[in-house]
């Protein structure tokens, strides 16, 4: 059995939720990184993940929630979101985004489009596609600017591996409400 | 409303403005333009600095537009979806600039940058005062510098500066436009921002009067600094409607900046 109308609702209302929170942690992080070649892949990242919030938040409306409608996590997800954003040092602000928070959101999108019918939810389902697609092109903008500048790599694999767990804790940060209105 | 922390400003010949956004340890930031290293005529030294100038100018750019998002999150949708492609226009503006700059032999840190535009906008507390200076002035400033500057490059033999230049300005009048379409509906919205706008003008002409230059006073590579009734600048015109200029503001940008050489439509640029 598929997802109901209004747990679609909730998930791409989360994923919209995440998207914005992203956008404006990389935005934050653009006079606050010293380095000019990563103020322009962020630059270029704050853009894309505007995008995608934007196609998600038309999604919401198409499944009976208001346009551009965003739901806030559960606790522990929302606060390691918080924790990430007021990361420091450069290569941990790369490595953290691209290694970890990326794969981790792609993870839970895969997780959904298993989980959903994908005729009846088609137009999500796209919309995912094309986020996981381009997701895909943001990390291989990332390997290209390493690879060019070495310093930006973070040898630190414990502060990665322990981030991931946090990212991991849980397998549902949906806030799902007990009401059929997600307004 | 923002609201700028003591420890987030700086403190520049009597004027309180924004803190610097972070740079590299290779670049030495001045405080002014007049402590610039620009040197006149299209010499190879000189054409270097214009570009690693003008790459540091648009990496502000994308610092400003950045700031916004996260100053601003209750703004409309719509706008900060233009803020945000904003970002992404000037993150490869810096990228040109910067092959280009390598191209013709510079490297980042080989001139002295200023952060002028992001030190005076940022100190704003509404998001129409910012637009209203960063894009409507600064950005359409550029316009008026984009449309001459293709030319002089030119002039010279470069056939690919041009050509990254006026991409550029193809994208500054997008991000001037959108901020007047906005400026005006906010306006309409709230009659109180006209107030603001006005003072940010009025705080942008205190900071610029304060930093100027004296007349005859020499630049620290030993040019004569001109007075600022005779440093008329290009109109582009043509741009300037492209990004939704009235051609009552127009009139009035022309009557202000002296009415000297105008650019008219179809002509450089």
């Amino acid at each position: 059995m598929g997802l109901s109308v209004q747990v679609r609702a909730e998930n791409v209302g989360t994923f919209r939720f995440i998207h914005v929170f992203l956008m404006e942690t990389l935005a934050r992080w653009v006079p606050n990184t010293r380095e000019m070649e990563v103020k322009v892949l962020f630059g270029r990242h704050v853009w894309d993940l505007a995008q995608q919030a934007d196609a998600l938040g038309k999604r919401t409306y198409e499944l009976r929630a208001p346009l551009q409608f965003s739901l806030r996590p559960i606790e522990r997800y929302a606060k390691f979101l918080e924790e990430f954003a007021i990361t420091a040092p450069t290569p941990q602000k790369i490595a953290g985004f691209y290694d970890v928070v990326l794969p981790g959101l792609a993870a839970r999108y895969q997780r959904y489009l298993a989980s959903t019918d994908r005729l009846l939810d088609e137009p999500t389902v796209r919309v995912m596609e094309r986020i996981l697609d381009e997701f895909t092109r943001m990390q291989s903008d990332c390997r290209a600017l390493r690879d060019e500048l070495p310093q930006l790599r973070l040898n630190d694999r414990e502060w990665t591996a322990r981030l991931a767990e946090l990212e991991a804790a849980d397998s549902d940060i949906v806030a799902h409400r007990a009401t059929a209105a997600v307004a | 409303m923002v609201q700028v922390k003591p420890e987030e400003t700086k403190q520049v010949k009597g004027m309180t403005l924004r803190r610097d956004p972070l740079r590299e340890e290779c670049f030495q930031v001045v405080h002014s333009d007049a402590e610039m290293h620009e040197w006149p005529g299209m010499t190879p030294t000189s054409m270097r600095e214009r570009l690693h100038r003008h790459m540091n100018n648009e990496t502000g750019a994308i610092e400003i537009a950045a700031q916004c998002l996260v100053d601003f999150p209750d703004a409309p949708w719509e706008l900060r979806m233009h803020l945000a492609r904003q970002c992404w226009d000037e993150s490869r503006h810096v990228a040109a600039l910067y092959r280009r700059l390598r191209e013709i032999g510079g490297r980042k840190g080989e001139f002295p940058i200023s952060n002028f535009e992001w030190s005076i906008t940022c100190m704003l507390d509404s998001l129409a005062a910012r637009l209203a200076l960063q894009n409507r002035t600064f950005e359409a400033g550029e316009l008026d510098l984009l449309g001459q500057l293709p030319a002089k490059w030119r002039e010279v033999g470069d056939e690919r500066t041009p050509e990254v230049l006026e991409s550029i300005l193809s994208d500054e009048i997008t991000h001037v436009r959108f901020a007047n379409q906005w400026v005006k509906r906010m306006v309409q919205e709230d009659r109180r921002l006209l107030l603001k706008i006005a003072m940010a003008v009025r705080f942008l002409s205190a900071v610029t009067a304060a930093v100027a230059p004296k007349e005859g006073e020499l630049s620290p590579v030993g040019v004569v600094f001109t007075a600022p009734k005779d440093r008329v600048p290009q109109v582009n015109i043509e741009d300037r409607r492209h990004a939704e200029f009235s051609d009552d503001e127009i009139e009035q940008f022309l009557r202000q900046s002296g009415y000297q050489s105008i650019m008219t439509a179809g002509s450089e640029g």
